[in-house]
């Protein structure tokens, strides 16, 4: 068999392993740029400077934080099951890799083009909930056996008003080729047609990276780290590096399915070079978001977050389902459908901002430690019962 | 929602704030003129000596005991052929500034106005290996004022 790379003729599995190099080594690169952006970014909304001692302007803060990963000890608990304990950074960090076969960077280049793009990312996505369950459940730790648990119940409560909500906007794309999606968008993005799935998918794919404010199957103050309380090392760093692959993989996804890639706002003339760097940019933008949410919003409950999850953005995810496949079986004129679209789900967004407004300003019932009426009256009646 | 959007602009309005770190080493922070780092002598420039008469009301007052002071005859004075009128000049004089505990009290009890704190970075950053340089002989703690380094302060 033969397969081509960027025009060039050549046998199939050294085709496949230029891939594969490309994705480990460009998903490295991006992952060490992103730890030290992000910890820029931070510092600068807490009014700080962030890394700035390692290389010119703390440019090589990453490569002095991975070269310490290396160098540390290998650690393994003595009671933990060593081949599950050993294998589990693996299945987190495989599924992430895998889901960078199908991100269309620019229109029709990609890793692979799959007809099923969107499908079989989010089926890849979600495979690696189970190396937080072997983590968990081998480190021989209560903290980790708690935090895997609440990852899983928070990774499964997420998966579906994520799934759901790009199901929206396939509904509208036609298709689940992402390489369809993005170039259906040349003209005007999805966001404008489908907030609703936007914040939806933008809050559903927060909980799914274990981002703040979702942070609560790994966050320190509560969980020590949940999961990975037992890593060290270089297990540590591939759980780490892959939950920066998945932000950077799922901020391009939202790029491409929401924003427009590289199609919108120049369409397909455009070389592939300013279409690589118009995607970039605006995953670049989602990742600030997602910076900036994690600078202000606190951390939620495990109460809260099965709620907002099963109770607002599962149902109104379905809502717009249906509510999209009732205005598209119409056929109308395509501006009409495109009105009505971005309508309901602009309505829809309203929505939910009530709800979750209403539940933020909620007053809280107080615990009532004593009843003072009925002691008041208890006394009483001693009293009369004195006299 | 409301709330977490303005939220949401306050920590923006943070991100384009101009950071407050300064890089220490490399950036120094005025001192304010009564910074209080540690005591030193103070010279006269006028009569090319130092103020202390070494008359030891310090080295008293000391509560960490930290100073050693040793007295001699002014080879300057008048009653020699010289020009200073101090008739009794300081002849050694070590300060341990690992003990002293910067109180202030040396400088409130001399008579002659002839030590005072280090209002200077340099009286900060004394880091050294031993302890025993740390101990400060005359020429060590005159030199900052002698050079003119010390910034003039007001008594309160």
């Amino acid at each position: 068999m033969r397969g081509s790379f960027a025009g060039i003729e050549m046998n199939i599995w050294l085709d496949g392993l230029i891939r594969v190099l490309l994705i480990v080594g460009v998903m490295t690169v991006v992952v060490m740029g992103l730890i030290y952006i992000e910890r820029k970014v931070l510092a600068r909304f807490q009014m700080r400077l962030g890394p700035t001692r390692t290389g010119p302007v703390g440019l090589l803060q990453s490569v002095a934080d991975a070269l310490k990963l290396v160098a540390k000890e290998d650690f393994r608990p003595a009671k933990a099951d060593p081949w599950v304990f050993e294998f589990a950074p693996y299945f987190v960090f495989v599924p992430i890799f895998l889901m960078f076969v199908a991100i269309p960077f620019t229109l029709g280049w990609q890793i692979r083009v799959l007809d099923l793009g969107l499908f079989y990312l989010l089926a890849v996505s979600s495979v690696n909930i189970v190396g937080w369950v072997m983590a968990g459940w081998s480190s021989d730790n209560r903290y980790a056996m708690l935090g895997a648990l609440r990852a899983v119940a928070q990774a499964i409560s997420y998966e579906l008003p994520l799934v759901m909500s790009v199901i929206a906007v396939a509904m509208v794309a036609n298709s689940l080729n992402l390489n369809e999606i993005v170039r259906d968008q040349a003209v005007v993005p999805n966001i404008v047609w489908q907030p609703l799935p936007f914040f939806i998918f933008f809050v559903a794919m927060l909980a799914e990276l274990n981002r703040p404010p979702f942070d609560i199957s790994v966050g320190e103050s509560e969980m020590v780290g949940g999961p990975y309380v037992e890593y060290s090392g270089i297990r540590w760093s591939m759980f780490f590096l892959a939950e920066y692959a998945a932000m950077f993989i799922l901020s391009l996804l939202v790029a491409a399915v929401f924003l427009g890639g590289g199609a919108w706002p120049f369409g397909e003339e455009l070389g592939p070079l300013w279409q690589l760097l118009l995607t970039a940019i605006k995953a670049s933008l989602v990742m600030f978001v997602i910076f900036w949410v994690r600078a202000t919003v606190p951390r939620l409950r495990i109460d809260q977050l099965m709620s907002f999850s099963w109770k607002v953005l599962l149902p109104v995810a379905f809502a717009q389902i249906v509510v999209n496949g009732l205005i598209l079986v119409y056929e109308m004129p395509n501006a009409a459908t495109n009105v009505l679209l971005a309508l309901t789900s602009g309505a829809g967004v309203v929505f939910v901002g009530w709800v979750i407004n209403r539940n933020i300003n909620r007053p809280r019932p107080r615990p009532v430690l004593l009843n003072r009426a009925a002691v008041a009256a208890a006394a009483g009646a001693r009293s009369e019962a004195a006299r | 929602m409301i709330g977490i959007l303005k939220s949401m602009s306050v920590t923006m309005s943070t991100f384009l704030r101009k950071p407050v770190t300064r890089e220490y080493p490399e950036m120094h922070r005025e001192l304010p003129e009564r910074d209080r780092a540690f005591p030193i002598l103070l010279w006269a420039a006028e009569d090319n000596e130092p103020f202390c008469t070494g008359c030891h009301a310090c080295e008293r007052a000391c509560p960490v005991e930290c100073m050693t002071v040793l007295m001699k005859d002014n080879p300057n004075h008048k009653s020699v052929g010289g020009e200073s009128s101090r008739r009794k000049i300081i002849d050694k004089f070590w300060i341990d500034y690992a003990r002293c505990m910067r109180c202030n009290i040396c400088v409130e009890v001399c008579n002659f106005d002839a030590i005072a704190m280090n209002n200077t970075w340099g009286g900060h950053e004394k880091s050294v290996y031993d302890r025993a340089d740390l101990v400060m002989d005359l020429p060590q703690l005159l030199s900052q004022s002698r050079s003119g380094e010390l910034k003039p302060w007001v008594a309160p």
